[in-house]
This record gives structure tokens, sequence and C-alpha cells, in this order.
């Protein structure tokens, strides 16, 4: 069978459930989008105008769950890399915006640039199990205004997988659909394809940030998929036990559903979370702990138990640097979700709580989720594999070295080889120049930046995203 | 006395909130001196809180709870300490913001609580302050230092804003301006002309003490 690991019980999750609906009802969320408000009420909530608060029955989150897409492809500019959820797999987000990269050339921490987005868009193109391209750092040497937008394009430019975003303001949704109708062609195919998703962070606790809320719904009308990603933190935006977090969380969920729901009743949504615990002694939100795990394995399960597609946060360290503690944490982070069946694990490819990117930890962090699929994927007890002939045949002492049997499976999906870990004997290590994950992993990105870019944009299509981006500079504040 | 001063001193410690002000009033009752409550009483022990937050005893809930039992027991024995205001009880005050268009609060509030615990007169604007509020706060306060923080690489322009609107207003040489936020470094600080940068509260103290020396 499969190996699962599962942080919460039927029971619990059940219980969970009403806790987040007992939130809604008797505490409410704070919406401050008058549009959404209105929705609402006509819906059946009950609304205190002043504090624009809600109190959401529910009937309305039933309702709402009820309406929500169980399946939907995540487009990607080459049809290749489409991605169907629920998935069979676990696949990757690359982290979202951080602030850092370690330079893959000096190995220095720096402030990134929008080169760095466009860099790591080709080192994720060959991320095997890399399915969904979020920005990974907001650069420096950018105006504000335009920021998200130049890095929208600029990963459309460098990477032909889905590209996720944000949409921070009302104006940022034509520039994105524009980009997405240069490379399709027409607003049907950008509809019908959707190539492009955003994340939408509700804000602990159990508000909705005005422009965000404004500008997500307005793209909607696009179904564009939204990832709602509640990201209480416990014992500082969010109550100090895990279970009591994770119903704020969830409860922030059901409320972006139930808004999105009544906007554009139908529109596919991915269930997220990116919840945590702090540092006690400075508050820092630590990504990489077990607690932070646990919640979002559990998260994972609500999701599911929702029916929704789920990307949930994992493959996370709080380390500084590459090593030791990053790669522990990480690999903590992401087998218990991978184990749980999430379709996408958000998280490669940074360190440093996410704040610092390195092209390097992106390649590594792609072997261990191939490792944690191949752990989930578990031992095949079938007649297929009962391989008694063999035993029975070379029978006790002898070897399974010359059997059609052990030929065949060396080459089956039941053996996983690792690209980047090690497996020489000492002496051939040594003749390799004794290379380490780390060295393995350099070699491949400074292999694949010095190469041609993979699957590019057609020069006239290209041409119109360079003008959308030129208009983005000019108009965007 | 000294053990109603003890009392005071553990209102504080303990953060208990309701204890402060119930001493606070009493001292107000019974003609007591507030300045005397203040620094023998209820200032010694949010000194005690951050001693035992440097010694990890302490954590950051413990903090708070004891720099607002402080601010409770202040804001009683406010107007009876503006009475005899002159030397020892005037504390440097601080302004304190999250930049227009983040809503990121944690970090700054934090700061914020280091800062009382630490003796420190803080105005918390909140967060998604307009670049104009804060500047009217200097104007209205006339703190010594403002601390402005920025959680968002595209949200961090607005503290050199702001530094250039005190210009404008002339006023920027009247107020340290310090900085701060997870996109933040001290490379920024330098470029926007800030008087400092901090990457966590326990320092951000020591450069307002160095500032303000
Ligand atoms: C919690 C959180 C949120 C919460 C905030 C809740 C709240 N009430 O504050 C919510 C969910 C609302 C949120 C929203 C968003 N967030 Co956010 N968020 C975080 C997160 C995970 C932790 C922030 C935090 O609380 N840290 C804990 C405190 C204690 O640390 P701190 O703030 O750094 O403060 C310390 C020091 O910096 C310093 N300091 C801070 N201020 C000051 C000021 C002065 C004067 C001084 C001297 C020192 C100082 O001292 C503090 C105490 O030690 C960070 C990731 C991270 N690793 O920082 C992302 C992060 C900051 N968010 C980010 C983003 C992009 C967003 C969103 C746009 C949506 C999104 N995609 O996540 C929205 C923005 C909305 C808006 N308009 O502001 C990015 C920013 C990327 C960038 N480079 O610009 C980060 C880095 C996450 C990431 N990697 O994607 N977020």
């Amino acid at each position: 069978m499969k190996m699962n690991a599962y942080a919460l019980s039927d029971e619990e999750i059940r219980i969970i459930h009403n806790d987040s609906l007992q939130i809604l009802e008797e505490v409410g969320v704070r919406i401050p989008v008058e549009k959404a408000l209105e929705l609402l009420e006509a819906g059946g909530a009950k609304i205190d105008w002043e504090k624009k608060n809600v109190s959401i029955p529910r009937e309305m989150v039933a309702k709402a769950l009820d309406i929500t897409p169980k399946e939907f492809t995540l487009g990607a500019r080459n049809p290749e890399f489409d991605f169907a959820m629920p998935s069979s797999y676990t696949a990757f987000t690359l982290d979202g915006a951080g602030a850092n990269v370690i330079d893959y050339r000096t190995g220095k921490r720096r402030e990134a640039v929008l080169q760095d987005v466009a860099d790591a868009a080709r080192v994720f193109e060959e991320v095997e199990l890399g399915k969904v391209l979020w920005s990974p750092v907001v650069p420096y040497d950018v105006p504000g205004g335009p920021c998200g937008i130049l890095n929208t394009a600029t990963s459309f430019m460098n990477s032909s997988k889905h590209v996720q975003d944000e949409v921070k303001t009302l104006d940022e949704v034509q520039y994105v659909i524009e980009i997405a109708k240069a490379i399709l062609g027409s607003e049907e195919e950008v509809i019908k394809r959707k190539i492009y998703s955003a994340t939408y962070c509700t804000v602990a606790p159990l508000c909705h940030d005005e422009e965000m809320l404004e500008a997500t719904m307005e793209l909607t009308k696009y179904k564009a998929p939204v990832l709602i990603l509640p990201m209480p933190a416990c014992g500082s935006t969010g109550p100090a036990s895990l279970y009591s977090n994770i119903a704020v969380a969830n409860a922030e969920a059901l409320s972006a559903i139930t808004v999105f729901q009544l906007m554009t009743p139908g529109t596919p949504l991915i269930f997220g979370a990116a919840l945590g615990i702090i540092n006690m002694r400075n508050g820092i939100f630590l990504e990489g702990a077990m607690e932070t795990a646990l919640q979002l394995s559990a998260m994972g399960q609500m999701g599911k138990y929702y029916g929704m597609p789920t990307i949930i946060a994992g493959c996370l360290t709080d380390a500084k640097e590459l090593g030791m503690q990053a790669d522990i944490e990480k690999v903590m982070t992401c087998l218990p979700l991978v184990l749980g069946g999430v379709d996408a694990v958000n998280g490669a490819g940074l360190i440093e709580s996410s704040m610092t990117m390195s092209f390097e930890q992106m390649l590594i962090d792609g072997e261990i989720g191939l490792m944690c699929n191949r752990m989930s994927a578990g031992i095949e007890v079938s007649d297929e594999k009962n391989f008694f002939m063999d035993i029975k045949e070379v029978g006790p002492g002898g070897h399974f070295l010359k059997r059609k049997n052990t030929r065949t499976a060396v080459r089956s999906s039941e053996f996983f080889t690792p690209e980047l870990a090690n497996r020489s004997t000492y002496s051939e290590w040594l003749k390799l120049g004794s290379p380490s994950m780390f060295s393995e992993a350099h070699k491949k990105v400074e292999k694949i930046l010095s190469g041609e870019l993979k699957n590019p944009l057609s020069p006239s299509t290209e041409k119109v995203i360079k003008e959308i981006m030129e208009e983005a500079k000019a108009k965007l504040r | 006395m000294a053990d109603l001063y003890d009392e005071m001193r553990n209102s504080v410690l303990e953060g208990d909130e309701e204890l402060a002000i119930e001493l606070a009033e009493k001292v107000l009752t019974e003609k007591g001196n507030a300045m005397m409550a203040m620094n023998e009483g209820f200032l010694n022990g949010i000194q005690e809180a951050g001693r035992l937050f440097e010694d990890g005893e302490y954590f950051l809930p413990d903090l708070i709870f004891a720099a607002d039992a402080l601010k409770s027991a202040l804001r009683v024995l406010d107007s009876e300490l503006k009475k005899n205001e002159g030397e020892s009880v005037k504390s440097k005050k601080i302004v304190l913001a999250t930049v227009q268009g983040d809503i990121h609060d944690i970090g700054k509030t934090i700061v914020g609580t280091m800062m009382t615990a630490n003796g420190y007169e803080v105005h918390d604007l909140g967060a998604d302050v307009k670049n104009e509020e804060i500047i009217r706060a200097v104007k209205e306060i006339k703190p010594e230092i403002v601390g402005l923080s920025a959680l968002l690489t595209t949200t961090m322009e607005e503290q050199k804003n702001i530094i250039t609107m005190l210009e404008e207003e002339g006023i920027r040489n009247t107020v340290k301006v310090i900085v701060g936020g997870a996109p933040v470094n001290q490379n920024w600080a330098d470029k926007i002309k800030a008087d400092g940068y901090s990457d966590n509260a326990i320092s951000a103290v020591k450069l307002a003490d160095e500032l303000t020396a």
C-alpha cells in the first residue's frame, strides 16, 4: 500500500471543522470590502457595517463548499507541464517572495534583483516535480508599483510552467490578464487554460486585506484559480495551541472560500496553508519547526476533507545558510505532507524562513521531493511483485543477480535513483572529486544558466509582453 | 513604604494590570509621592522584567504583560507626574509605525514593547500608517526617535519618502530615524540616510540608547 501519515483522526477533523464554523458564526471575520459585504449580506450573513465584521452562518459555508470545484488543471504555457489536481503524486511550488539570494557565483547572500527571478525560472524549468512557479523573490532593483507585474512577466518569459503570483491591487489584474492573453491569444483561452493563478493571504487573525481582496475577487471573473493561504502564527497572530490555531486558519480559509464563491460561483479555488509557530524570545515566525509541520499536515487533511485541491507550505527551514539545519528541517516539513497526499508542497528553493533564495537549494529540494514521493508510493504487495519462483529456484544460498525479474526491476519505478546524492564507493567518490550534494547541484545550476533558454516564447509574443512591462513601469505607482 | 514599593514592582513584574492600577490609584487617594512610586516601584518592576528576559527566563508574553501593567500605572499617575515635571521622570519618547501599504505589525509591536520595558514612552501609531500621519505625530509629540517598520520590499520605499518629508518640513534634525523589518538592511538604512537599523528588538533598544545618549 501507499505509505501514509496523518496528524488528525477523522473525528478530530470534524471537531476542527465545527470549531471553525463556530468561530465564523460567533466571532466572525473582518472584511473591509463593500462589494464582498453586500454579497455576504444578500447570502444571509449578519454584518456589522461599522466594524465591517461578518458572522457567516454555517449553511452559507456549506453552500460555498458545495459549489467549489473538486478538480481542475493548472495549465502551463507548455501543455507538457499541465498539472491536474487532485494529483496522484505530490508536486512542488517554487517558494514565494523572499528578499535575498545566495549568489551561485560567489556563494554570498545579497539583495535580489529582477535577473534572479529570470534565472530562478530557468532553473525551476528543470526541476522534475516543479509544476507551479511563484516568483521567488521581490527584487530590489525595480520600483514597488510595477514590481508584481514585472515579476509575473519575467516568470512567463523564462519558464513554460504554470505561473502563480499575487494581485495586490485592482490595477494589476488587467495587466496579468493581458499577459496571459498575449500568450494564449484570447480571453476564452485564458479562462479555459488557466496558466496563471494567484495566492491570496488572509490576514491573521480573522481579517481580510482590502486591496488584495478586491483585486483577487476581480481576478475570479476570469476563473483564475486562487490559492487561499491563511497563516496565523501560534501565540502571536493566532491562539497558543496548535489545535486552536488550526481552527482559526481553517475558519479564515472557509471565509475566503465563501466570499469567492459568492463573487463567482464555481470559481476554482485551492486550499492552502502557511501557518506556523513563533520563537517566543523574539517573535520570529518559525517555518522549519516540527509544530509548524504538524499544523500544515493537519491543514492538508482539512483541505482534503472539503474535497479541494491542496497546495500546502512545506519543505521549509529557518536556517540562515545552506547545510545541515536547512536540509533536516526541509525533509521534516516535507515528508509528512507528501505522506498525507497533498497535491503540491510550497517551499522549494528558499531558506531563512522564506527570506533567501538559493538555486542549489532549489535542486536539492527537488531531490528531497522525489525521495519523499518514493517513500509515499510505498511497498507494492501484489501478484506481479511476488517473486516466489525466484526464491524457489535460487534456493538457500546462491544469488538473485542473474534473474530476469532482477534485470527488469532495475529499470522499474520501484527503485528510485537520486541524481545529486552520491552512492559510489569511497575511491570512486574520491575519483569524482569528492562531490557533495551541494557541489553536484551547483554544477547543474551552472550548466542550466550557461545554456540556451528552454521553451522560449515566440519573438512576437515576447515583444508584446515587453510592451506590457513598459506600460506597467510607466503607469503603476 | 518599602513594602508598598515592592508590591508595585511585583505588580509590573508579574504583569498584573489590575493590581498595578489599584496601587497607582492608592498613591493618588492617599496623596503619596507619584514620582517615588514610579521610580522606586513600578519602574523597578519593568527593569527586573527586562533582566529576566535577557537571562532567558522571561519570554515575549511575560514582557508584554509587564509593559502593559507599567503603562496602566503610568496612565493613572500621568497628570500627577506632569505636575512636578522637571528632572527625573522625563522619559524619552519614540513614535513607532509600520509604513503605509504594509499591514505587518508584530515586529513593530515587539520593538515597542521592548522600548517600553526599557523606559521609553512609546507612541505606537499602528500599521499601514499614512506618511502624513507620521509627520504630524512627529510634529505634535516631538519624539527623540521615530521608528519605521517595513516588511515588504515594495513598502521600504516609504521609509525613504518619510525621511524626505521630514527634511522638507525642516524637522529632520529634530528626530533620529531608525528603520527595520525583514527586507530592510544596513545598506538600505545608509542609502536613505536613516540614523540606524536593527534586525531585532533588543538591539533596537541599544540603538535608541546610543542615538539619544
Ligand atoms: C506573519 C506574516 C504576515 C501576516 C502579518 C500579520 C500581522 N498582523 O502582522 C499576514 C498574513 C497578514 C501577511 C500578509 C502579507 N505578507 Co507577510 N509575512 C509574514 C511573515 C511570515 C512573518 C512576519 C512576522 O510577524 N515576523 C515576526 C516579527 C517579530 O519579525 P519582524 O517583523 O521581522 O520584526 C523584527 C525585526 O525585523 C525588527 N524590526 C521590525 N520592525 C522594526 C522597526 C524598527 C524601527 C527597528 C529598529 C526594528 C524593527 O525587530 C522585530 C522584532 O525582533 C513574513 C516572513 C518573515 N520571515 O518575516 C512574511 C512576509 C514579510 N510577507 C510577505 C508578503 C509578500 C506578504 C503579502 C504581500 C502576501 C503574501 N503573499 O504573503 C501580504 C502583504 C499585505 C500587506 N499589504 O502588507 C513577504 C515579503 C516579501 C518581500 N520581500 O517583500 C514575507 C517575507 C514572506 C514571504 N517570504 O513571502 N504576512
